[in-house]
């Protein structure tokens, strides 16, 4: 009865006032200490991409110092921090690896724009634990203090993915540092988890059922769950390790007793799922971008939800498939194969489902929507080439070479980074009530685009034809494909130097942002740019969100509106449709 | 009548009978199953330009088509489901996983089920550095190259004295990480020698990474006709032989002291076992004990087990478990058949010219004979 009456019609104010998230309060305290899900948000989206420069700054620095065979840049620096030239790469390559995987790309969709978006998609006030939210966004910081401090102590060369037993005999003075801040960010991945799922379940307005979700929800609630299942894994192998390095109990060092290859099982059964948790929540923004970008409902809703959860449950049992080559048994090497194989099927399922989405759709090519193609596009490729790695004999040749490289850089960064990139630029009006330049925009796009495909397309002949990765040094023949990469990633960092050019322009010259700049169906177009403080004034009603039959272009709001009197059904019956 | 068979069986049995030749994807491949490793790499390769190149076809043909200018109405008469469409593009891609997986498992199970009869050679990985033993005795490392008979399937029998470590030989397109704690094996058989040419010999490489001198712990394989094998095997074990008396623990010490690094220090620090430094002057002075209570005054001297030092580290090389120093274990291997006279007698050369060399056993340069 009470749902009823909450649902009575009404007209949303989408009217951006002076009273919003950004002004309800003032000051450092009222920030550090907020309990608005959209301040951590844009704390994390700060802190994240902060990370972000930092890490890509070690990434341009490696791929400067491969330009030729034998040292190229490193001299200065090995001599400043009385070095071997060869351990100052291992250390650059270790720190893009560790930054971007650990305080980049796993907290940057979730815990940045999941926690802006996700509580304004459901119609809520906030999160359901605020507290728990801010508390995981310290752990955050923490995390990253972390890393620092490691810097301070000598760094670390053990490569991201820690092998033991390099990583407890490393002479490396920052791994326990840096092992102990992974081991933190862990936590922060899984409070934000626990928050969302709970989030999700209890949070949900009335009338919208589970298969009214926005997309972006049901990736956010798969993603959750793999964080708040398979993190404490994680934190667990980090303690034996930081417990093996400092009290000598041989658990992973065979000189000790303890076997390399339990270490392996330990980590990749954490950190498979974890390559989910970086892209199933940008599957979930692309499918947000290519349906409000084309106006049109999204293809195939259902296929694509439970493609989210399958993709998430078959995560856990994939991880072999980092070790056809590790001494695992031939056996056990063919079952994870097997199964591999099965992860490319929902994900198929998705691509061809976008990529129906835009037939017969209203494409508007926004800069979002340029990011969301870019992602089909570079995802296609990195989907694809996972074939090669699932496939055993070929895996074996392929192993650690620049392909996988090459490949995890196209569904990492390629795949889940450009999504986050294009979900900024989608929500970006949303967060900042301000548009950025749209030329500026589509030109920066082309330059990442471009430059994406020259630095890593390359790696994969770079692999193939037998250039193992983590070398700081190489042979001549593979110098060509060395100086085309290095090349493209200085055309993609000029693109993302001019992107937070623009963005930041906009912060101070951008043009007043409508509530509805592209068009959208969900709810978070439905408040106003930004959102006030508490987002939503009168509870808002809940409808197809990809139904863009009642959406119009507004002349005087400058931007789009749900118009329900263009749907005469909606008109005589205002009560929403039951979901079914 | 017999030519004719061998030619038959000669055309029945060889797999290629040339390197496949580099390709834009692949290098040379010149093992007996880098052609089928790379035509499962083809395979999956042509299925992948192919949904490649139909997405994006399909991606640029609708945003072309269905570009939307602002004003319009939207148009709302595309399709929100379809099941059997759907179901399609799960089936399908299914069948072509399964094709895919197929391929890959049978050729898997070349690489992982070594054939029999196989020529063994023991490898180990040491940051960074391979070395290899053959069966006679000979040594090389990786320096030198890895030696191979051609036209006969090679194992190598791999361990690690420290971190993960990976063999990795591009061309034959094989790889196995080297595990510490576990003796791996490897195989592959190349029917195409190179010769003893660096221009025409394989490269191999380190895969796993393991610090400071990763990138350059590779070298070469060679890969040898029967007899030439056999002639180069044969002079590597004898290498010792040409050696000039007056420089032997000079030029050989290095090299043999390599093989025992890993256990016993030049700086005095405590190693597997006791380290050399100062090794000369505490049998002398006679009163270092042995597990079995007795002190080295015990055994060594005129008419005792040992006459003379030297014949105490002689034996200690030979029979390693015989007399043990306390607090050490039996744990040293007998290098009985790859250790000759000659070969002791330069390692007992450099443990009493230990001035001469650095601490890791690299001649200083200043001490170098004449």
């Amino acid at each position: 009865m009470t749902t009823l009456e909450a649902h009575k019609p009404e007209t949303l104010d989408i009217h951006a006032s002076s009273d919003n998230y950004l002004t309800h309060s003032k000051g450092f305290i009222s920030w550090a200490c907020t309990l608005d899900h959209k301040r951590i948000g844009v704390m994390y989206l700060v802190g994240v991409l902060g990370a972000f420069f930092v890490g890509g700054i070690f990434a341009i620095l490696v791929r400067t110092e491969l330009l030729a065979p034998g040292p190229t840049i490193v001299g200065p620096f090995a001599k400043w921090m009385g070095m071997d030239p060869a351990d100052v790469y291992n250390q650059w390559f270790t720190l893009h690896g560790a930054i971007m995987v650990f305080l980049v790309i796993i907290p940057s969709i979730p815990a940045a724009l999941g926690n802006f978006i996700l509580p304004v998609m459901l119609g809520a006030k906030d999160v359901a634990f605020p507290k728990l939210n801010l508390f995981s966004f310290y752990l955050w910081v923490i995390g990253a203090l972390m890393a620092v401090l490691s810097l301070l102590m000598g760094g670390f060369d053990t490569g991201w993915t820690f092998y033991t037993p390099y990583s407890t005999t490393s002479p490396a003075g920052g791994v326990i540092p840096i092992v102990a801040g992974a081991f933190i960010l862990g936590f922060s991945s899984i409070f934000t988890g626990m928050n969302f799922i709970v989030t999700i379940h209890k949070l949900r307005p009335p009338g919208m059922t589970w298969f009214k979700m926005p997309l972006f929800l049901w990736a956010i609630y798969s993603t959750a769950i793999i964080q708040v299942l398979a993190t404490p894994v994680l934190a667990i192998t980090l303690l034996l390790l930081i417990i093996e390095r400092t009290v000598n109990i041989g658990i992973f060092n065979p000189s000790m007793g303890g076997d390399p290859v339990l270490y392996q099982h330990f980590f990749w059964f954490y950190s498979h799922p974890a390559v989910y948790i970086m892209i199933v929540p940008a599957m979930g923004i692309v499918s947000e971008l290519i349906s409000v970008h084309s106006h049109r409902h999204i293809f195939g809703y259902r296929f694509i939800a439970f493609s989210s959860v399958a993709i998430a449950m078959f995560s856990f049992i994939v991880w072999g498939h980092h070790m056809f080559t590790s001494g695992q048994s031939a056996l056990m090497n063919t079952i994870f194969s097997a199964i591999s194989f099965s992860v490319g099927i929902p994900s198929a399922v998705k691509v061809f489902n976008w990529t129906i989405t835009l037939y017969k759709g209203n494409i508007s090519l926004n800069t979002p929507m340029l990011y969301g193609l870019a992602f089909l596009f570079l995802f296609t490729i990195g989907g694809l080439t996972g074939l090669h790695l699932a496939t055993l004999s070929v895996d074996v040749h392929l192993h650690d070479t620049y392909f996988v490289v090459a490949h995890f850089h196209y569904v990492m960064m390629g795949s889940a980074l450009i999504a986050m990139i294009g979900g900024l630029h989608h929500w970006w009006p949303k967060i900042t009530g301000r548009m950025y330049n749209e030329n500026w925009g589509r030109f920066a796009w082309v330059l990442v685009f471009v430059g994406f495909n020259v630095t890593f397309f390359t790696q994969f002949m770079l692999g193939s034809q037998g250039m193992p990765r983590r070398y700081y040094d190489y042979l001549p023949e593979f110098q060509t494909y060395h100086v085309i990469s290095t090349v493209g990633s200085y055309i993609m960092s000029v693109g993302f130097f001019i992107t937070a050019g623009y963005l930041l322009a906009s912060l101070v010259n951008g043009k007043r942002a409508p509530a509805n700049p592209w068009g959208g169906r969900s709810l978070e177009w439905q408040c106003p740019s930004p959102p006030p403080h508490d987002n939503f004034k009168t509870p808002p009603r809940v409808g197809d969100c990809y139904d863009f039959s009642i959406v119009r272009w507004s002349d005087e709001e400058n931007g789009y509106v749900v118009d329900r009197s263009l749907d005469p059904s909606l008109r005589e019956n205002p009560t929403p449709a039951k979901g079914h | 009548m017999i030519q004719m068979i061998n030619t038959l069986s000669t055309a029945l049995l060889a797999a290629q009978d040339a390197v496949t030749p580099a390709t834009f994807w692949m290098p040379e491949g010149a093992s007996t199953v880098s052609a089928d490793v790379d035509w499962a790499f083809m395979f999956v390769t042509w299925v992948s330009y192919f949904f490649f190149a139909l997405i994006v076809g399909l991606m640029i043909v609708f945003v072309i088509r269905y570009r939307h200018r602002k004003g319009e109405r939207f148009r709302t008469d595309g399709m929100t489901h379809h099941g059997p469409l759907e179901a399609l593009w799960i089936i399908i891609p299914l069948l072509i996983s399964i094709a895919i997986f197929f391929f890959g498992f049978k050729g898997y199970l070349d690489l992982a089920q070594p054939p029999k009869n196989t020529f063994d050679i023991e490898v180990v990985a040491k940051k960074w550095q391979w070395s290899f033993t053959y069966p006679n005795g000979a040594i090389s490392t990786n320096m030198d190259g890895l030696f191979v008979p051609a036209g006969k399937p090679v194992r190598l029998i791999m361990r690690s004295y420290d971190v993960l470590h990976a063999f990795f030989v591009p061309n034959f397109r094989v790889k196995r990480d080297v595990v510490p704690g576990r003796r791996v094996a490897l195989w592959f058989q190349c029917d195409f020698p190179t010769g003893e040419d660096a221009s025409k010999a394989y490269n191999f490489f380190c895969a796993e990474y393991c610090g400071t001198g990763h990138s350059n712990m590779g070298g070469k394989v060679y890969v040898l006709g029967e007899t030439e094998f056999a002639e180069w095997m044969a002079k590597q074990a004898n290498w010792i032989e040409d050696i000039p008396d007056d420089q032997l623990y000079q030029i050989a010490g290095p090299k043999l002291y390599a093989q025992c690094s890993q256990c016993h220090t030049l700086d005095g620090s405590t190693g597997q076992g006791p380290s050399w430094k100062g090794i000369m002057d505490r049998i002398s002075a006679g009163t270092g004990k042995f597990t079995n209570g007795q002190s080295y005054a015990d055994i060594i001297g005129p008419g005792k087990v040992y006459e003379t030092p030297e014949d105490y580290i002689r034996d200690s090389i030979l029979n390693p478990g015989r007399y043990i120093v306390q607090t050490f274990t039996n744990v040293m291997p007998t290098f009985k058949g790859q250790m000759n006279e000659r070969k002791i007698d330069a390692v007992i050369g450099l443990m009493k010219h230990l001035d001469q060399f650095d601490s890791k056993g690299k001649l200083l340069s200043g001490t170098a004979a004449k």
